[in-house]
């Protein structure tokens, strides 16, 4: 390895879990921070030939339909399935008293509490939990017709649906299988934050207030459902799978049936009609995956299963719960104390207490949360978006309520609090200092940008002031949170040059979730190696023996951000080694290199050319360089006609980032760049109707890689979070305890009509941990937005309206008008 | 039944025969070098431009038919029936839900997809590739079709009519901003070029 590698490999393994600013950005940036029009999955998409797993059918293939539980809490106690199998059209029942699926192996890691680790269990613990049997046949209605001939004797037993009602210990076991004790799951250093002494803070105090909201259940609805199909080859299985993180479940896979080689494992990540999490946090969706793989096996035809929308519907946000919060602070908005619990429904993810943002983003001294994980008899709530709803969710609500309480300007309330970790701006500029990074202050940078888009001053007023001529209550809210960067994992890039045209491969499966990320990778990749970015190309779809960690744009654009990057860096330089190098040496000698007299420090690369850096007219484009290098190999028959083509190594480097996340006790690391988000809403008090009439977001992600992409996470997180805000609750009967709404005519999402015009404006502090100093916003908007309804409500209407989402009976309900 | 009693009726003029042997005869000598019949359950339809002929269930709808059978795959279902437009085709000019719609009331019509109108190089793909008007994709189908079928009947829309024209169609990961541009450039873009 030449010196100049060995420097690459230090810089590289320099950043790992990086606790400092990037030490070594690029001078110049050409298509880093640009607003392109190119996107690699453009025409696919908008042609309709960017195939998904959904669309996939393969010859013979089966359609594998699971029996619904259409109880919340039961047991099977026998179960005849002959009708099922007689049915013309069957080709195979799979119970859940068959030897192999009683062998009891593990779907997953995180299929959750409700024995969903198994496949095919023979208890349900909601209602329309997949149990007890899994039919194969031609078609997927003769499926559905064969499941509804099985005829099963169920015990039924009570069951939970609100989390503080499920805390009672004389309340019924949500999962007398596995939690005998009783409802709680308590999982440890995630779940409560204490720092230091609330006592002594709420003693500080001028005032303290007590306050409780209530979150109901709702969900992602990704647009393709969840789904898969297995295809045995020989002792090699081959899989097409929804989910976000294909890796994961290849190493679940590796450990079904008795064990595969993970080497035997091909594994197919197509097009993703998005997850935002979702079911990918869950492996639940294996379960039936493991079961079309059995069936499959036995049967000799690929086996596909699809949810259908109301299955999907199954698994919810974690933001699910019920909080209270008990808040201390001074007549100058300066916040001293704050205690806060979540009764927090079925999340199976570490909780994080609802207290993590404040102690992680504010100056507050005197702080405890905790989150009570509560089991009741409904679907698993998992990070939608971001595990941080909670968090955010009740730092919004603390935020406003204390301006409100006083009467302040909550954008003054915010910049009065804001800080590291329980310590002050000052601490943070020496921070800052001591890590690299530039002395700027984004909070305050985000509000100033935000204030002047939005007019907040001509647009703030005091709660229920303004009434608008059509008749409607004006209303405006304003909240704020870090940007972050939270990111356990790492990620692997490789890049190849192509022989013929010297175009760059970026290696690295992962799944397109829609976020243009494979865009952004192509940027960094050509921006450091010098290429065009016509010369760089990107498909995750094709496992080259790399993964990346998905989604992106989030907090795993830092993770992998990285990883592309040195891989870029380390390839650079072994190509300006290879030009100033002999090619083609074999036995029967060499060449002379494409520079002669050259060394690789002489040489540079830009627009995919090869130059000499004192005299850049000596250059040689890529491809020439390439061919030079030659693709063939050394013919005999060229030699023989005297021209002979050169051969090199193959133009190939990995690269890799790892980092423990920020959550990482040991060594935390302070966030400093911020997030503004400003809301205006009309109310109309005879319908309780809310009108969204506009957004701005400010994000300080740092560094802007790939522009349009950040937008469309601005945009799209607002409109997603104002569907949340405004619409989405899924709605269980208390009687039955049966879901009443598992479809897109019940459960409303937001359509074009639903937002006015949304704000978008990107600072770039170069305060993130990521490469140039970036930091993801995947997450961010969609997660922060949500919460950010009530106080522009209550700003509208002077009464806080306590129970999300804010429909217009709430409203009424609220205004004391029902 | 036994093989004797059975009523075995001609497909091509319905006369009613005793034997399968008696029919077998019937059609050689009364309708000897005629194709075969159409079977009860075949339609024909225009799509893209090429006729296509296909023996349809009754149960079968036309997104069924057109992703299943045919393999254009385009056309997605998001909702499962009726709610989100992810499946929208232009049938006899007008965008239908195919989810919605039977395959076999679709005999003798023309049906247009999204890869139709992607092979027809309309420039609503260019605009929606231009303008980010998607992200995870799977929704895109639906509106590159709807917003066509706008542009058929209004080639100057307005942005209110664009998002009249769009809000049936469902995009979770919310790109609704995006799409109104798309279309407004498009239809600028056939006007300068003269495109109808």
């Amino acid at each position: 390895m030449s010196k100049n590698s060995e420097i690459q490999t230090e810089q590289m393994l320099e950043m790992f879990d990086n606790l400092k600013a990037d030490k070594y950005p690029l001078k110049e940036y050409k298509y880093i921070g640009q607003k392109g029009p190119r996107r690699v999955d453009g025409l696919a998409k908008a042609s309709g030939h960017a195939d998904y797993t959904m669309d996939i059918q393969l010859p013979g293939m089966l359609h594998m339909r699971l029996l619904m539980s259409p109880y919340p809490n039961a047991k099977i106690l026998k179960m005849d399935t002959s009708k099922a199998e007689k049915l013309p059209g069957v080709r195979y029942v799979l119970r859940y008293d068959d030897p192999e699926v009683q062998q009891g192996e593990i779907i997953g890691k995180t299929a959750g509490f409700f024995g969903l680790d198994r496949p095919l269990s023979d208890s349900a613990h909601m209602e329309g939990e997949l149990v007890g049997a899994a039919v194969a046949a031609e078609t997927e209605s003769i499926a559905e017709e064969a499941l509804s001939l099985i005829e099963i004797d169920w015990e039924e037993r009570p069951f939970n649906l609100d989390p503080v009602a499920a805390s009672d210990p004389a309340a019924p076991l949500s999962f007398p299988e596995r939690y005998i004790d009783g409802n709680h799951w308590n999982r440890g250093a995630y779940d409560e934050l204490t720092h230091g002494d609330i006592k002594k803070g709420f003693a500080e105090a001028d005032k303290v207030v007590e306050f409780s909201f209530k979150r109901t259940a709702n969900t992602w609805v990704g647009p393709e459902r969840p789904c898969g199909v297995c295809k045995w080859n020989g002792d090699n299985v081959e899989i097409w799978l929804k989910h976000q993180r294909v890796h994961l479940p290849k190493s679940r896979i590796s450990e079904w049936y008795g064990g595969i080689p993970m080497s035997k494992i091909e594994i197919h990540s197509l097009y993703q009609g998005a997850s935002f999490g979702g079911w990918c946090q869950i492996d639940w969706n294996l379960g039936p995956l493991w079961c079309a793989g059995a069936v499959s096996k036995r049967v000799g035809r690929p086996v596909k299963y699809i949810f259908d929308r109301r299955e999907d519907f199954f698994g919810g946000s974690m933001d699910e719960g019920t909080y209270f919060v008990k808040v201390g602070f001074k007549n100058d908005g300066t916040i001293t104390a704050v205690d806060t619990t979540l009764y927090h429904v079925n999340a199976i993810w570490p909780v994080f207490s609802p207290a993590l943002h404040i102690h992680d983003n504010t100056r507050v001294q005197h702080l405890h949360g905790h989150s009570k994980s509560v089991w009741v008899n409904k679907g698993h709530t998992v990070p939608t978006r971001c595990e941080m709803l909670p968090p955010v969710l009740t730092q919004t609500m603390i935020f406003d309520h204390v301006a409100t309480e006083l009467g302040m300007d909550p954008t003054v309330v915010a910049l009065k609090n804001d800080g590291c970790m329980g310590h002050d701006m000052e601490w943070a500029r020496e921070e800052k200092e001591k890590r690299g990074f530039p002395a700027r202050d984004s909070l305050k940078e985000c509000i100033e940008k935000g204030k002047a888009e939005f007019k907040w001053d001509e647009s703030w007023h005091k709660p229920g002031a303004r009434k608008l001529p059509n008749g409607r209550m004006h209303g405006v809210g304003f909240t704020w949170a870090h940007e972050w960067d939270d990111s356990s994992g790492g990620g692997e890039f490789a890049i190849r040059i192509e022989r013929t045209d010297a175009a760059a491969t970026l290696m690295a499966m992962g799944a397109d979730q829609g976020v243009d990320a494979e865009n952004t990778y192509c940027r960094i990749a050509a921006d450091e190696l010098g290429f065009l970015l016509k010369d760089v190309n990107y498909n995750p779809q094709v496992y080259r023996g790399f993964y990346r960690m998905t989604p992106d744009s989030s907090t795993n654009m830092s993770v992998n951000g990285w990883a592309v990057r040195h891989a870029a860096r380390i390839l650079k330089q072994k190509i300006l080694e290879s030009a100033a190098s002999p090619s083609s040496p074999t036995q029967r000698g060499s060449f002379q290199p494409a520079f002669p007299n050259m060394q690789p420090e002489d040489l540079d690369i830009k627009d995919s050319l090869i130059f000499v850096k004192s005299d850049p007219s000596r250059q040689m484009s890529m491809a020439d360089f390439v061919r030079l290098a030659g693709e063939s190999g050394p013919f005999a028959t060229d030699e023989f006609l005297g021209t002979r083509v050169g051969w090199s190594e193959p133009l190939f480097a990995v690269g890799y980032h790892i980092q423990y996340g920020a959550y990482n006790p040991v060594n935390p690391r302070p966030r400093f760049c911020r997030q503004a988000h400003f809301m205006e809403v009309e109310v109309d008090t005879e319908t309780g109707e809310v009108i969204v009439t506009r957004v701005v977001n400010v994000n300080d992600v740092g560094k802007v890689i790939n522009r349009m992409s950040c937008e469309g996470q601005q945009y799209g997180g607002s409109i997603m979070g104002v569907s949340r805000a405004k619409f989405e609750e899924v709605v269980h009967d208390p009687v039955t305890g049966v879901m009443l709404n598992g479809n897109l005519l019940d459960y409303k999402i937001a359509t074009m009509k639903d937002l006015g015009p949304i704000g978008t404006i990107l600072v770039e502090t170069g305060m993130g941990y990521g490469p140039y100093g970036l930091i993801g916003i995947g997450e961010d908007i969609g997660t922060v937005v949500p919460g950010l309804l009530a106080p522009a409500v209550y700003n509208a209407i002077g009464v806080w309206i306590d129970e999300m989402p804010i429909t217009p009976a709430r409203v009424l309900k609220a205004l004391g008008k029902i | 039944m036994s093989k004797e009693t059975k009523n075995y009726v001609c497909p091509y003029c319905g006369e009613s025969h005793d034997t399968q042997d008696g029919l077998k005869s019937h059609v050689f000598k009364s309708h000897k070098g005629r194709g075969l019949p159409t079977a009860e359950g075949r339609i024909k339809l225009m799509i893209n431009k090429a006729e296509h002929s296909f023996l349809v269930e009754p149960s079968w709808t036309l997104y069924y038919l057109i992703h299943d059978i045919l393999g254009l795959t385009g056309s997605k279902q998001f909702c499962d029936r009726g709610a989100c437009s992810s499946c929208t085709m232009i049938v006899d000019g007008k965008p239908v839900l195919s989810c919605m719609m039977l395959a076999i009331e679709c005999d003798g019509k023309t049906v247009e997809t999204v890869e139709g109108i992607a092979a027809d190089g309309h420039p609503l793909i260019e605009a929606y590739v231009n303008n980010h008007a998607m992200q995870c994709g799977y929704c895109t189908p639906g509106f590159v079709v709807a917003s066509k079928a706008l542009l058929d009947r209004n080639q100057d829309p307005t942005e209110e009519e664009i998002v009249e024209a769009l809000a049936g169609n469902l995009c979770r990961c919310s790109t609704y901003p995006q799409h109104p541009i798309a279309v407004r450039e498009a239809a600028e873009k056939m006007k300068a070029g003269g495109v109808k």
